[in-house]
C-alpha cells in the first residue's frame, strides 16, 4: 500500500462513516430508528440490499472461484429475479398492510406466538453465526496478503458499524450502504479496467477472451443436470429460486431494508432493481476473475496464493520437482498463448492445472490445512500489479462490503431482539423512548458480539465457511412457514409450528447422511414443511368434521 | 379488507412489469448461453 492508497482508504471510510451518522440524525423514536419512519425511496432501499447482499469474501473470492473454475456462479442467481417477482407480488404487500417491524411479528398475526417465537430463534441463531464471519473472514485475506493484524483490522471495521449503527439506526446503515455500493462499484470497474489494460502488449480484447473461452473459464450457462453440483442452470433456476426467496423474502437482515419503504410502489421497485442488476453486476466480477487468469497466462503467477502456504511449502523435499513440472508447464502454455495455437494452449493449460493441483496436494499433506487459494487470488493482483490509487479504492470496496453486510446484520439482530424477543415476551406494555433505548442497546451488544465472534472465527480456518454455509441450512424451513402463511389458510398456529420442526429436521438428516448440494436443501426444506402442514392440516380438519 | 392494487409508474400494471422482468432474464440467459457457446467454440472447435 503506497501513500496515494491509503489516502484513497482513509478517505473513503471517513465519508462513508461521517454521511451515515449525518442521514442516521434524528431517528429519535422506535419506529425511525428501527424502519426509518418507513420513509425510504427505492432507490435507496434497492441499493441497501445489494449492498447488504455482497459481502467482502463474496467481492474477494468470486473472482478467484471465476479464475479457478469459470463464470458457471453466476447461474446461481439465475433464481434471483424469479424470487424478485414473486416477494414484490406477494409478500410486499402483506408486510406493508399488516404494518410489522420484522418478518417475525407477521407469523404470530397469521399463526400464533410460538410459530413466530421459534422462527425468530431460528433467525438469531443463524444469523448470530454468521454475523462474525462476515467481519473475520475479509480480515484474516488481509492478514495474509498485507501482514495487517487481523485482530486490528477486525476492531477497525466492527468499531465503524458500531459507531454508525448504534447512532443512526437503519436509516444510517442504508445511506451508508448506498456509498458502500458506489464505491463498491467503482473498485470493481477499476479493477475489471486495470486487468485488462495491464494484459501484455500484442494481446487484444478478442484474444483475452479466446484465451479466457478455450480454458474454459467463460461459461457463464452450463446445461447439463446434476444433482450434486450447485452450478448449472438447472439447480440455478430452481434451487436459486428457493434460496433467494428465503434470503429476501424471510430473513430479516434483507426484510428489514424494502420494510423502510413509504409505500408498497417503493418498495417493489427496490426489489426489482435488484432483479435486474444483480447478474450483470455477478458477470463483471466473475469477468474481472477471467481477465485476471489471462493476466496469469502472461505473468508467472506463485504456484500457491496463499503466500503462507507457499512459504511451507517451498520447504518440502518434494517440491524443486512440483516446481520444476510448474514452471515448465507455464513456459509451454504462454508460447501456446503467444502462437495462437489453441490445441496446444488447452493441453498445455490442463498439464498447468495437474501441475497445480499436485502443487496444492503436497501442501495440503505439509501442513494439514486446506491449501484451496482461491480467497488470495483477486487480492494478490490487485496489491502487486495495480497503480497506486486503485488498489486503496479496491481495500475502501472491500471494507465497505464487509460493513454493509455486517451493519446490516446488526441492525436486523438487534430489530428481531427487541421486537420478536424483548417486547412480545419480557417485557410488553413499555413506552416508546424505552424501546427506542433498548433497540440501541442490544445494537450496541449484537456489535460488540459481532467483533469478539470475528475474533474467534479467525482462528476456526476452513470451519470458517462451514458456519457461513450452516445459515442456509435453516432457509427451507423459513421458506416453507411463509408459504404456508401466504397461501394454506386452513393451516393454524401449532401445525405450523410442527411443520417448522420437521422441516429442520429433515434439512439436517439431508445434510448429514447425503451429498445433495447446499443449493437442493432449500427445496427441501421449503417442500417438507409445506407437505407437513397440509398433511396435518388436513388430517386434523378431518378429525374435527362432525360425523 | 385489502387495499387497493398502486399503479406502478411505468407500464400500467405490475402485471407487465413482471412480465418484463422475466422476459429480461429470458433475454440474459440466452444472451450468457450465446456468450458461452461462441467463445468455448472459438478455440476448441
Amino acid at each position: 500500500m503506497r501513500p496515494a492508497d491509503w489516502l484513497v482508504l482513509v478517505a473513503s471510510l471517513t465519508i462513508i462513516v461521517a454521511y451515515g451518522m449525518y442521514r442516521g440524525r434524528g431517528s429519535d423514536t422506535t419506529s425511525k430508528y428501527l424502519l426509518a419512519g418507513k420513509s425510504m425511496p427505492w432507490y435507496a432501499m434497492a441499493l441497501s440490499i445489494m449492498a447488504t447482499q455482497a459481502s467482502a469474501i463474496t467481492f474477494i473470492s468470486t473472482t478467484g472461484q471465476s479464475y479457478a473454475d469459470g463464470m458457471r456462479f453466476i447461474q446461481m442467481y439465475f433464481g434471483l429475479p424469479i424470487a424478485m417477482i414473486a416477494i414484490a407480488a406477494i409478500a410486499v404487500p402483506r408486510f406493508h398492510n399488516s404494518g410489522v417491524y420484522t418478518a417475525y411479528e407477521y407469523l404470530e398475526k397469521r399463526f400464533d406466538a410460538k410459530t413466530r417465537a421459534l422462527v425468530s430463534v431460528i433467525f438469531l441463531l443463524s444469523r448470530g453465526l454468521a454475523v462474525g464471519v462476515s467481519l473475520s473472514a475479509p480480515a484474516v485475506v488481509l492478514t495474509v496478503i498485507l501482514g495487517w493484524p487481523s485482530q486490528y483490522t477486525t476492531l477497525l471495521m466492527g468499531a465503524l458499524v458500531v459507531a454508525y449503527t448504534v447512532s443512526g439506526g437503519i436509516q444510517a446503515v442504508t445511506w451508508t450502504d448506498v456509498l458502500q455500493m458506489i464505491v463498491m462499484t467503482t473498485g470493481l470497474f477499476a479493477a475489471l479496467f486495470s486487468a485488462i489494460y495491464l494484459l501484455p502488449s500484442g494481446v487484444h480484447f478478442s484474444d483475452a477472451l479466446s484465451i479466457a473461452g478455450s480454458a474454459g473459464r467463460l461459461n457463464p450457462v452450463v446445461w447439463s443436470f446434476d444433482l450434486s453440483d450447485q452450478y448449472n442452470v438447472w439447480s440455478g433456476l430452481l434451487g436459486g429460486t428457493f434460496l433467494a426467496l428465503a434470503y429476501f423474502g424471510c430473513d430479516q437482515s434483507q426484510v428489514q431494508r424494502y420494510l423502510t419503504g413509504r409505500d408498497i410502489t417503493q418498495m417493489r421497485l427496490s426489489l426489482l432493481f435488484n432483479a435486474v442488476a444483480k447478474i450483470p453486476m455477478q458477470f463483471f466480477i466473475l469477468f474481472t476473475g477471467a481477465m485476471v487468469f489471462v493476466f496469469f497466462v502472461y505473468v508467472k503467477p506463485p504456484v500457491n496464493f496463499n503466500p503462507g502456504l507457499n512459504a511451507k511449502l517451498e520447504q518440502q523435499a518434494a517440491y524443486p520437482q512440483v516446481k520444476a513440472r510448474y514452471d515448465a508447464a507455464f513456459d509451454q502454455r504462454r508460447l501456446a498463448a503467444q502462437a495462437a495455437d489453441p490445441a496446444a494452449f488447452h493441453a498445455a493449460n490442463l498439464e498447468f492445472e495437474a501441475a497445480r493441483a499436485s502443487a496444492a496436494k503436497l501442501a495440503a499433506q505439509a501442513t494439514g490445512q486446506e491449501s484451496k487459494d482461491t480467497n488470495y487470488i483477486f487480492l494478490h493482483f490487485v496489491t502487486r500489479y495495480m497503480p497506486a490509487g486503485i488498489v486503496g479504492l479496491i481495500m475502501a470496496a472491500i471494507f465497505a462490503a464487509a460493513m454493509s453486510t455486517a451493519s446490516a446484520e446488526v441492525n436486523s439482530l438487534a430489530t428481531v431482539s427487541v421486537i420478536d424477543v424483548y417486547q412480545r415476551f419480557l417485557k410488553p406494555g413499555g413506552s416508546d423512548p424505552h424501546y427506542l433505548s433498548a433497540s440501541r442497546w442490544l445494537t450496541g451488544f449484537w456489535g460488540i458480539y459481532a467483533v469478539i465472534t470475528a475474533y474467534y472465527a479467525q482462528g476456526l480456518g476452513s470451519l470458517v465457511e462451514a458456519v457461513n454455509k450452516l445459515g442456509s441450512l435453516f432457509y427451507g424451513s423459513m421458506l416453507g412457514v411463509f408459504v404456508l402463511a401466504f397461501f394454506v389458510r386452513r393451516v393454524q398456529g401449532t401445525v405450523a409450528f410442527v411443520a417448522v420442526l420437521t422441516g429442520e429436521a429433515v434439512v439436517f438428516a439431508a445434510w448429514t447422511f447425503t451429498t445433495v448440494a447446499f443449493l437442493w436443501l432449500n427445496v427441501l426444506g421449503c417442500a417438507v414443511v409445506v407437505f407437513t402442514g397440509l398433511l396435518l392440516s388436513l388430517r386434523s380438519g378431518l378429525q374435527a368434521t362432525p360425523r | 379488507m385489502t387495499t387497493p392494487e398502486e399503479r406502478p409508474p411505468f407500464l400500467g400494471s405490475w402485471q407487465r412489469i413482471y412480465f418484463a422482468v422475466a422476459l429480461y432474464l429470458a433475454a440474459v440467459i440466452a444472451l450468457l448461453a450465446w456468450f458461452t457457446r461462441s467463445w468455448n467454440w472459438s478455440w476448441n472447435r
